[in-house]
């Protein structure tokens, strides 16, 4: 009884849906900052000290604006994905160890279940632009979808070599094989630029921000998404990013793995887990910031002529290494 | 399977009013029409009803950021009409303000070339040391953008040896800041993916197609108003007319980083070499010009800009034509927006590839009525334009 209330409590509050809900938002707010720092800009400015409650300003606007749902749209499947977007994301981040070596929910092999809802992530995305019949949705559906095609393969191959090296598809074990040394600092460093570029691909950033495109085809997939649904979209996105940053410290920083008071190890490995999650988040605001948008005939050719075959080599040395 | 997707009236790459209706086929285009006449501003007729003082502001208004440009253009045909000649000193003041304009038109454009390839940080740092140009333009005329400066008979204001100071403090800012923005365009991989062999116009079909301004220089033709006919001060301060021959949206952003630099240099010179004395005629604040009629051609930032003026001697025209740049460049860019052959125009190009001339529409409206089953044309006059939207207005209130 008393073990499913505390599993109850570490669903809800921490590090369950109401920590990652904050944590998300205080990413959006890092990563707009930062980015609009690098650009030579303000940024976040009014919303709280130094704009840090923008990102929570805008959900609840969002939330507060007509809520409307195209003629031609398949209603369903349009009201269906937002909330599916933003359900499975948050699933997800109850998989990554924050405040241990162990997330909320683990079993053996819960990498391949975690990389596969991943790609359903992408997947609902293309379902979100079909059912809005809109013509800008529908070619930044199928954008989407091309995308997948060129970067899922590396991103998969990058998480491969990690668990090659770590001898275990269980993010537990990877965890605790890094307690002597990050998998960063050995030979999957390979491993680790193939991931943020790819995850940058995953998060439909720039310059990867393809399906997206907003001098190109308007907003993608999310053109006819307003009021509540884009909210959803909005929040999706920053678990989203949480999850992928929270991904990559786990596999390649170490996770929440450091030098620990005894007694105060859940304080620590939760501040260990969230900076080497914001050291990750701004490698990718950085990314964000130097380049151009590519076509996506163009991201295809970059993924398939350079990345797969760098994520191959890097599976090779792992291999050999290990 | 090709569907339509219609880009404009509106859109936020484009903010100004045009339709371009674009036939694709998944992410290749096929065709394109379009459709520009969402601006008709009845500028022309206005002139017919403003004296010729007044004509000045309304030239200045027909477009915000060449403004410099327009009421060059006006004031010439006007001094031209009078068979006045300004003084020296007041043709090489027309001058640093035209350039500096020029600087300004050609880094605003740079700025939002970036913004269309998805580069919002070189976006971000072009806007910002634009600023020093506006600064500068606010010195010397009074305004950022619209700056009132020239007049007929010369120009309204000196300048003084501390504003040549500060003048030349910027230019040393901006001309390190255009050459970081040029290594930026030459050296980084995703804009050079972007851009080159996009848009490609080549040089027949340029002159085919009657390309203007750095359009045409970046199809490798020397063709430049300040060369080829010399207005103001220009047959007497140096600068080379620059050209690429690759004929793209590179190219293209090449010849205006490299424009920037030549204006730098012209304004140097010309306050090196900034004759003294009067710096305007004064003149009668109604004039009245004998009759005749006079033509007069400036190189605006985006290209060649064609005024024409007739005169009944009356205190104001008989007639006004503007022929503007971004007019004489539509024709060239439906041919850029079309694949044909290996030439492949793709939906994430369109932005650029528009963008590569310097769209400037609020010059461009024109309108006409016609009436096919009557084959019948006809004009609207002024007042019956404003009566329209009047009535327009009130009912959409």
């Amino acid at each position: 009884m008393i073990e499913a209330l505390y599993k109850i409590i570490e669903m809800i509050l921490f590090p369950g849906f109401a920590f990652i809900g904050v944590l998300s938002l205080l990413y959006e707010w890092i990563d707009r900052k930062f980015y609009a720092r690098l650009q030579n800009r303000i940024g976040p400015l009014y919303a709280g000290p130094h704009g840090i409650l923008q990102p929570l300003a805008d959900f609840i606007k969002l939330l507060s604006k007509e809520d409307i749902i195209p003629e031609g749209a398949d209603k369903f499947l349009f009201t269906l994905t937002p909330i599916l977007f933003f359900a499975i994301n948050l699933l997800l981040t109850l998989f990554l160890p924050i405040c241990g070596t162990t997330g909320v929910i683990s079993f053996t092999g819960d990498l391949i279940f975690f990389v596969a809802l991943l790609t359903i992530i992408s997947i609902l995305v293309y379902t979100a632009g079909m059912a809005s019949t809109n013509r800008f949705a529908t070619i930044g559906a199928e954008r989407a979808v091309l995308q997948l095609i060129g970067y899922e393969i590396p991103f998969m191959l990058s998480i491969v070599s990690v668990a090659i090296s770590s001898r275990s598809l269980t993010i537990k074990n990877i965890v605790e094989s890094q307690s002597s040394i990050w998998h960063i600092l050995g030979p999957n460093f390979l491993a680790f630029i193939i991931f943020a570029i790819t995850a940058q691909a995953e998060l439909e950033r720039i310059p990867f921000d393809i399906p997206e495109a907003e001098q190109e085809i308007v907003a993608g997939w999310l053109v006819e998404y307003s009021g509540k649904k884009l909210a959803l979209f909005r929040l999706g996105k920053d678990v989203e990013t949480l999850l992928l940053c929270g991904l990559g410290a786990t596999l390649f920083l170490g996770g929440p793995l450091g030098p620990v008071v005894p007694g105060l190890e859940i304080v620590f490995y939760t501040l260990y887990f969230i900076i080497k999650s914001i050291i990750v988040l701004l490698v990718l605001t950085t990314l964000r910031a130097l380049f151009a948008r590519l076509r996506v005939d163009q991201m295809l050719v970059l993924s398939w002529k350079y990345l797969i075959p760098l994520s191959l080599i890097s599976v090779l040395i792992v291999r050999v290494v290990f | 399977m090709s569907f339509y997707i219609p880009i404009g009236p509106q859109h936020h790459v484009h903010p100004e009013p045009l339709l371009m209706k674009f036939k694709v086929e998944g992410e290749q285009v096929i065709d394109v029409e379009i459709n520009v006449s969402y601006t008709h501003r009845g500028i022309e007729k206005g002139f017919e009803y403003r004296d010729y003082m007044k004509g000045i502001f309304l030239a200045e208004r027909i477009c915000g950021i060449c403004n410099a440009a327009h009421t060059l253009c006006y004031t010439q045909n006007i001094e031209q009409l009078l068979g006045k000649e300004i003084p020296p000193r007041a043709k090489y003041l027309r001058l640093i303000v035209e350039e500096l304009s020029r600087i300004h038109s050609h880094l605003l454009w740079l700025g939002l070339a970036a913004h269309q390839i998805g580069f919002e940080t070189l976006f971000m740092y072009v806007w910002r040391d634009r600023e020093k140009v506006l600064d500068l333009l606010e010195t010397i005329t009074g305004n950022r953008v619209v700056t009132a400066y020239n007049t007929i008979g010369g120009v309204r204001r000196d300048i003084t040896p501390e504003i040549e100071q500060k003048i030349r403090k910027s230019l040393d800012y901006l001309e390190e800041r255009t050459k970081y923005f040029k290594k930026v365009v030459m050296e980084e991989p995703t804009v050079l993916v972007r851009t080159q062999n996009v848009g490609i116009l080549k040089p027949r079909e340029a002159i085919e197609l009657f390309a203007v301004g750095p359009v045409l220089r970046a199809s490798g033709i020397k063709h430049d108003i300040r060369a080829d006919d010399p207005y103001i001060a220009h047959d007497e301060v140096p600068f080379n007319v620059v050209t690429y021959d690759t004929c793209d949206v590179y190219a293209r952003i090449l010849v205006r980083v490299d424009e920037i630099l030549e204006c730098i240099n012209m304004v140097r010179y010309s306050l090196d070499h900034l004759p003294s004395g009067e710096y305007r005629i004064r003149m009668p604040v109604i004039v009245r010009p004998p009759p005749g009629e006079s033509v007069s051609r400036v190189e605006a930032p985006r290209g060649e800009l064609l005024h024409y003026v007739r005169s009944d001697g009356s205190d104001k025209p008989y007639r006004y034509k503007v022929r503007t740049p971004t007019l004489a460049n539509i024709p060239s860019t439906a041919r850029m927006l079309t694949s044909r052959g290996d030439y492949i125009v793709y939906i994430a190009d369109i932005p650029i590839i528009f963008g590569s001339i310097d769209p400037c529409l609020c010059c461009t409206g024109r309108v006409m009525f016609i009436d096919i089953e009557k084959s019948k044309s006809w004009v609207w006059t002024y007042n019956e334009l404003v009566r329209y939207s009047l009535k327009r207005f009130e009912r959409h209130d």
